[in-house]
């Protein structure tokens, strides 16, 4: 199984979140996890999408047939190493008297991440980074009992110099895989 | 949305004075796009646009149909023949459901269609209001595009928008949801219509890429055994003409699949036939012996290449076609060329050298003889009591010198019709190749005599089919255009019957029908009609279809266990192709 990143640039329109998964659930791909927000260009929405497959000429089809979608601007297909990403997380970690003091500063020089709150009994650390540095982390804290935990999805930049205005609104048929 | 700053002054009005309802201006931006005919169907949550209609009668011919089912049909069959899109008017709720049936077909076969639906107020969005049906959520996956529209002022641009999307590019339906409260108001600013020409998120690619041509026709260049099917998409790009220089020129034998029929004349040298699961022997196991196969305007559906996995491995393919995601989609394109089959055509013509490729051609001249021997011949000359399909297709090609429109049904007299009629005209076969509608026929039929009325249109139709639309006939005779009927009847859903004999060891499991009397039905409708039992009144009862100038419904009582041969079976190859 390969991972890869499906940028999709698009109107922002009502239901187009549906016309995008609807084009996945037919194909059968689960989507590992999704983001969505405005860009720099007002009314364009990027939609990064992550997804786990086999074969890249599935993946290639189906970035195909996301860019039939009218709305659709723009589509990308991504492998790790094209890409600069980052996912955030955020750790409720219980803090009761008389339990293990937390390492802060571990937390911070070795794991990168801060305590963003600090309740009465518990502590909300936010960590950013890849997929893995989240897990790895999540091991570490793992023994502090973990009220709640929460993962943002992936964001994600090509790793080419090209800007957003160099395929909008002259979207090109290229699809970059 | 862009618009263009010209626009010709037939399709510009504007009114300075008056603000208009959003009816009235549903019914000016209709007139405005050109819109002749509307197929359509009243009810609750349509009815402002329906009362607005009523002042708009003589600029838009609305007919109302019998079943929604029916208006979808119809608006593919207007398409199909006139290559604008069909128009649908219809209510919320089973109004709107009763059209996804002709939606999903229309988006399977690339049939430009816009579908105005109804829907309750925009307060009651939500709320399961009285017949309230979140079509947007139900036609997302079936349509091209859809849009809900809740106020007024966005009437004239979404019709523009749809109307260009529908038509445009590769065509297929578009469904306009429209709320009552949007039906009712009053716009807020003068009504404006502009003809949408590009969007800045949709720009089909009409024109190829020069380079993309280059490398087709080197490779068309080089072949020594080249072979071209040609599908819908020619007649979609209106490049018949193209097609037929292209041929001429490059000496390549040409085969169609069952959409692309009529895209090239049957009588023309360079015809070898059309192929598919029940298509010629020739043009079926030749895709596996060419060297170079040339796909137009078609998408390699899995009736045409069987298992796709050992469908022309040999080969490498040149795929011309509109649609990017059908490149790969199935069949690897050595040399894709994305683009409009008429542009791409007229910049290949000049680019490929003349040909001839006589000893090629004639390989196909071996399995046409095979064919004509263990298929044909039987099939036109039978020694059965009964009359067979084939006899009475051929009849009508030859009585109609090939220059018919026939609108076939679905199932083994689909293929009859597709198998033995001599297509001359472009656009002479209207069926529903890729969803496979049952109940296609009447209807399609009665939307293309609508669309060109100067051509004679004769539905073919199973009994099974027949009784999926059959209040159609309701239409038909209110309209009292002269749409001709034929039903081969074996009392038999005869396709499945013969998966079921051949297949499924002659299980024959739910597959006869009791079937009423279709005459006393049709002249219950005021539809004029006999029954031809004997192979020797076939003749003259054809003669009495075509010779009447109103609307006539003939059955054919036809052998009840014939097969369709030749037959690719299911998930085989091509070369597995069974003649008996």
């Amino acid at each position: 199984m390969t991972t890869y990143t499906i940028c999709i640039f698009t109107e922002n329109t009502i239901g187009l979140l549906n016309r995008i998964t609807i084009i996945f659930t037919r194909r059968r791909i689960n989507i590992e996890s999704l983001t969505v927000s405005e860009t720099e260009r007002k009314g364009v929405s990027r939609f990064t999408i992550v997804i786990k497959h086999e074969s890249r000429e599935a993946v290639e089809k189906l970035v195909r047939q996301i860019r039939k979608i009218v709305e659709v601007l723009a589509v990308f297909g991504y492998l790790n190493e094209d890409v600069v990403y980052n996912e955030i997380a955020l750790f409720k970690i219980e803090t009761p008297l008389g339990a293990k003091p937390l390492d802060i500063e571990t937390i911070n020089n070795q794991y990168k991440a801060w305590v963003v709150y600090w309740g009465l009994d518990y502590v909300v650390i936010e960590k950013t980074g890849t997929e893995e540095e989240i897990f790895t982390f999540f091991e570490y804290i793992k023994p502090h009992s973990i009220l709640e935990f929460v993962r943002s999805g992936r964001v994600a930049v090509g790793k080419t110099e090209k800007g957003l205005v160099e395929y909008l609104p002259e979207a090109e048929w290229e699809y970059y895989l | 949305m862009e618009t263009v700053s010209v626009v010709p002054e037939k399709e510009t009005i504007t009114e300075e004075v008056k603000l208009i309802t959003g009816s009235e201006a549903l019914m000016r931006s209709l007139v405005a796009e050109g819109v002749d005919t509307i197929f359509g169907y009243p009810g609750g949550a349509i009815m402002p646009v329906y009362d607005a209609l009523y002042d708009f009668q003589d600029q838009l011919h609305h007919i109302l149909v019998r079943h929604e089912q029916g208006a979808a049909h119809a608006a593919e069959g207007y398409a199909r023949i006139t290559g604008r899109a069909g128009v649908c008017l219809v209510t919320s709720g089973p109004g709107a459901t009763n059209l996804v049936t002709g939606i999903a077909d229309a988006l399977i076969d690339s049939t430009p269609m816009v579908c105005l639906i109804g829907q309750v107020g925009k307060s009651l969005l939500g709320t399961d209001a009285f017949q309230e049906t979140d079509v947007i959520g139900v036609t997302m996956p079936i349509s091209k595009w859809n849009y809900q529209v809740t106020n007024a002022d966005e009437i004239p641009e979404i019709i523009s928008k749809a109307f260009y999307i529908a038509q445009s590019g590769r065509p297929g339906p578009v469904v306009i949801d429209i709320t009552k409260n949007a039906q009712q108001e009053l716009m807020t600013k003068p009504f404006q219509y502009q003809c949408c020409q590009t969007l800045v998120s949709y720009r089909p690619r009409l024109i190829p890429k020069q380079d993309q041509v280059e490398k087709a026709a080197e490779l068309i260049n080089n072949a020594k055994k080249p072979y071209m099917l040609v599908g819908h998409g020619v007649l979609i790009a209106k490049a018949e003409k193209e097609l037929l220089a292209f041929a001429e020129k490059t000496g390549i034998p040409v085969a169609t699949t069952l959409l692309g029929q009529s895209a090239f004349p049957a009588d023309h040298p360079l015809y070898a036939g059309w192929l598919g699961m029940h298509g010629n022997y020739g043009p079926n196991v030749m895709t596996n012996e060419c060297d170079v196969l040339i796909g137009i305007g078609m998408r390699f559906d899995d009736r045409v290449t069987g298992n796709a996995t050992l469908f022309a491995p040999q080969a490498k393919v040149v795929h011309i076609e509109i649609d990017p995601a059908e490149i790969d989609k199935i069949i690897k394109a050595d040399a894709p060329v994305i683009g409009d089959a008429r542009e791409v055509l007229n910049r290949l013509i000049p680019l490929v050298q003349p040909n001839d490729h006589t000893v090629w051609r004639n390989e196909f001249r071996k399995y046409d003889a095979i064919e004509e021997e263990k298929v044909k011949r039987p099939a036109l000359a039978p020694t059965t009591e009964k009359i067979k399909m084939p006899e009475v297709i051929d009849l009508l090609s030859k009585k109609t010198n090939g220059e018919a429109v026939l609108v076939a049904d679905v199932g083994q007299h689909q293929m009859m019709a597709s198998a033995y009629y001599q297509y001359k005209r472009p656009n002479s076969l209207i069926t529903s190749g890729g969803l496979g509608t049952m109940g296609f026929a009447l209807p399609a039929a009665f939307g293309a005599k609508v669309g060109d009325p100067s051509r004679e249109v004769i539905a073919i139709i199973g009994d099974g089919c027949f009784q999926m639309t059959i209040q159609e006939l309701g239409t038909i005779a209110q309209s009292k255009l002269p749409v001709k009927a034929i039903i081969l009847n074996n009392n038999y859903l005869g396709m499945v019957r013969q998966w079921q004999q051949l297949f499924y060891e002659r299980r024959y499991s739910f597959v006869e029908l009791q079937n009423p009397d279709f005459i006393t039905i049709a002249k219950g409708f005021g539809i004029d009609g006999h029954t031809c039992n004997h192979r020797e009144d076939l003749s003259a009862s054809l003669d009495t279809l075509l010779n009447s100038d109103k609307p006539y419904l003939l059955e054919v009582i036809v052998e009840k266990e014939e097969n369709v041969f030749p037959m690719v079976p299911a998930g085989t190859s091509v070369a597995s192709i069974r003649l008996e």
